[in-house]
């Protein structure tokens, strides 16, 4: 009996002991890491808005772990080989990818082989109002546009950067919730399609509302609608999707992900190192100057993940239908 | 406007800034001449650099690194075949041919000048009529650009060399440009499942390839005769010469600030359109491809110039022209500034101070290139042996470091056996190339004309500016086949 009692209690001490050493090992990893130096994979070109996010975090990063970082550019398939990459990164924590909203759209169009179970989201840091933006000359408000939309059917026409972009997906989603005929043709270039408003070739396009500030200033091009729940403090005469009964509110977001393997310890210290870097006066000043500031960015790990998954599921349901 | 420039040029020649801007130039000198480091590379490596600046002298430097590594590239395109940029393909078409015959200083007096002219008309132009020249750009929408791109191509019919390989190079490189996702739909197209291919094949591993590294295989191999070239004197105001081709460089000038204005085509583009121009109102088109004075001037003014068109959209509207104008698009933002329609009155100091540097960079290509070109001529003198593998190790680099991607490296060298082989049948490679750069602009922008227009072709002829272009380029077709027909059969009528 005694002995019994004892090879029992020896046993589940092993095993307290072995769950214990287990769990120190992996702190003990979180609280050696970054064991070397940082790698940043940008899924994006460089000097875009995705580049230019993950070098100004670098060198607050570099702080607050105390260590260096290199940046990498994948713009290569629309950052795929960034991802994918990541994806096949030792799982240390130690590759970061700086991904746009891109990443699921291009995962939804099939474009994107690296899924969300091989990826694991960090945090996201911007986001960015997704908005309609027109002529004002031809359109001066959402009403007009609609009313135009309503009576030429299949006249009007969005412009955006590829099938598989952020804007694609704001075109489809607006069209499948307002029910107009519209027609959307894809650019290379977001300053082709920009011209191409402005020169009163297309009727509009789907933009962040960050980078149409001078031109509403000029009157070349105004935003007539955001996607957002409530009007935005800045912009008080701009209606939003939500008052007019479309639960549309998505925008272009950019967030940190790494290798889906990577331990919770490490995962847990490069959230809060971010989140760090978030609170700080010098990003939150970034923020304002490149006009990011207008919606709260910041969103953890697991509601970025849920996110995440949800507009997947939304996007592949609005490209099947079409 | 007069008085602004002049205290723009007043800041220009602060002693720091003046500093700043010569090293820029020298920055972009070395930058440009090295294959496969380009003027878009340079300026994202100095990025950072610029944060911590002022931001007119940070968009001076930016701006002067720009303005000097699309000159540079001539240099190498003339002595080894290895074009320094893109947009210096079309010069080594002539200009390394001079080099073979032992006239190497001679052809880098012309691409010198004529850089220096093109910026220069290409920055008066930025200077004077930067508000008015924008509303041109947005007056070029997908039926004007596919009007361009089909007159780029007609060329083909009047290059030198056999018809049909001219044809043949032409579909091949706009089969290469098919290769990637689908610029509209997003489907992919001859990838193979690899995502390295999901963008489509780069320009720059192709050029390298077919053009460097095929040369440097010749080479080794032996089958290379060459001028032996003990001294290089370049000689940069030449008047015979420059007599010759006046009418080159103020034509190529002129298309290369209106080709460069146009968002989403740079200064590639403008090069090789200029040069198909200067071939098809030459009075001897035979003479390009071996050794022209005009194949030099021709897309060296053009691509200087549009160099500096590419400002115009970009100050003016806040559209970038090229790939290295989106970059300084997104360097305008980091720094606080906000770029768009009213940025010429919000920071007209800035872009004053901008606009002279440009102006004073262009002296500064005349004064420092012969002394900067020394360098490398006296490369010459070195050992093939030596040289050749130097050669692809700076293609092997600059092309990795492109997309930091080692598949373009791989690319780069099966472009090279191409090359080499192609060359041996008399080739043309010219329409390989121009078939890459103009077959995207064409297709994608035939099916956004269709989907504008739900696919009546008539569009093309209510718009006057596409209208005239496809006419254009319909009758020099038609007079492309008619009168070589015509003479053969006055050969035939005399011989009977």
């Amino acid at each position: 009996m005694f002995m019994k009692h004892s090879l029992v209690a020896a046993s589940s001490l092993g095993l307290a002991l072995v769950g214990y050493a287990s769990a120190t090992i992996a702190n003990e990893a979180a609280e050696d890491y970054p064991t070397k130096p940082l790698q940043f994979l940008v899924a994006a070109g460089a000097g875009g808005g995705t580049d230019n996010f993950a070098r100004t975090v670098k060198p607050m990063l570099e702080e607050v772990l105390d260590t260096r970082v290199t940046v990498v550019n994948l713009p290569a398939a629309s950052g795929a080989i960034a991802h994918q990459r990541t994806a096949n990164s030792e799982p240390d924590g130690h590759t970061l990818d700086f991904a746009s909203s891109t990443l699921v759209t291009s995962l939804a169009a099939g474009q994107n082989p690296t899924g969300l179970d091989e990826l694991t989201p960090v945090a996201r840091m911007q986001s960015d109002v997704m908005t309609l933006i027109v002529d004002p000359e031809k359109y001066p408000d959402f009403e007009s546009f609609q009313k135009h939309a309503e009576e030429n059917p299949g006249e009007v026409i969005i412009g955006g950067t590829h099938a598989a972009s952020p804007d694609r997906m704001a075109f489809l989603s607006f069209r499948d919730a307002s029910g107009l005929d519209i027609n959307f043709i894809p650019y290379d270039e977001e300053g082709s399609v920009s011209a191409n408003v402005m020169g009163g070739n297309i009727d509009g396009m789907f933009g962040e509302i960050s980078s149409t500030l001078s031109y509403m200033e000029s009157g070349e091009m105004m935003p007539i609608l955001v996607f957002a729940e409530e009007r935005l403090e800045n912009f008080p005469d701009i209606p939003t999707t939500v008052e007019h009964g479309w639960d549309l509110t998505d925008g272009n977001e950019r967030g940190i992900f790494v290798n889906a393997d990577t331990p919770e310890a490490i995962l847990a210290k490069i959230e809060s190192s971010l989140k760090e870097v978030y609170d700080s006066d010098a990003y939150q000043e970034y923020e304002e100057r490149v006009n990011l500031h207008y919606r709260e960015g910041w969103l953890g790990s697991e509601e970025y993940r849920l996110q995440l998954e949800e507009n997947l599921e939304n996007y592949k349901r609005l490209l099947e239908e079409n | 406007m007069l008085d602004s420039f002049l205290n723009g040029l007043a800041v220009v020649f602060q002693p720091m800034n003046f500093l700043l801007l010569t090293s820029a130039v020298f920055i972009g000198f070395i930058g440009g001449a090295l294959p496969g480091i380009s003027g878009v590379i340079l300026v994202v490596i100095l990025l950072p650099v610029t944060y911590g600046m002022d931001p007119t002298a940070a968009f001076m430097l930016l701006t002067a690194i720009y303005g000097s590594t699309v000159f540079s590239g001539l240099i190498t395109a003339i002595l080894y075949r290895a074009p320094g940029t893109p947009e210096a393909v079309m010069t080594a078409f002539d200009g390394y041919p001079m080099t073979q015959q032992g006239q190497a200083g001679k052809a880098l007096g012309i691409g010198v000048l004529s850089s220096a002219i093109g910026g220069l008309v290409g920055t008066i132009a930025l200077i004077i009529f930067t508000p008015m020249l924008a509303s041109v750009a947005l007056k070029f929408s997908s039926p004007e650009y596919f009007a361009l791109a089909v007159l780029g191509l007609t060329v083909v019919a009047s290059l030198g060399g056999r018809l049909i390989y001219g044809l043949i190079g032409a579909c091949l490189g706009l089969f290469i440009a098919t290769i990637g996702f689908d610029p509209l739909t997003g489907t992919s197209r001859y990838t193979f499942g690899t995502l390295e291919l999901a963008e489509g094949v780069g320009l720059i591993p192709v050029i390298v390839g077919l053009f460097a590294i095929s040369e440097v295989m010749k080479r080794a191999l032996g089958e290379e005769t060459h001028q032996p070239l003990k001294k290089v004197s370049i000689r940069i105001f030449d008047m015979p010469i420059l007599r010759k081709i006046g009418v080159t460089l103020s034509r190529s000038s002129l298309l290369g600030v209106v080709i460069g204005i146009l968002p989403g085509i740079g200064a590639s583009t403008a090069a090789m359109v200029s040069y198909s121009e200067a071939v098809r109102w030459s009075k001897t088109p035979e003479q390009f491809g071996k050794g022209a004075p005009e194949g030099i001037a021709a897309p060296e003014a053009a691509n200087n110039a549009a160099a500096m068109g590419a400002l115009v959209p970009l100050f003016a509207l806040g559209i970038p022209g090229s790939g290295t104008t989106a970059i300084i698009l997104g360097a305008f933002i980091m720094h606080g500034l906000q770029p768009g329609p009213m940025f010429m009155v919000t920071s007209s100091d800035l872009v004053y101070a901008v606009f002279a540097g440009l102006f004073i960079v262009n002296f500064m290509i005349l004064l420092f290139s012969k002394p900067f070109i020394a360098l490398f001529t006296r490369l010459l003198n070195i050992p093939y042996s030596a040289l050749g593998p130097i050669i692809v190790m700076c293609c092997i680099i600059g092309t990795y470091s492109v997309r930091n991607s080692m598949f373009d490296v791989w690319l780069m060298l099966g472009f090279g056996v191409l090359g080499f082989l192609l060359e041996k049948l008399k080739f043309p490679l010219v329409s390989i190339i121009l078939g890459l750069v103009l077959g995207p602009i064409a297709e994608s922008e035939l099916r956004r004309t269709l989907a504008m227009s739900r696919g009546d072709f008539t569009i093309f002829f209510e718009r006057p500016i596409s209208a005239t272009l496809i006419v254009i380029s319909i009758l020099l077709l038609t007079a492309a086949i008619v009168v070589p027909l015509r003479k053969r059969a006055k050969l035939k009528a005399a011989n009977t």
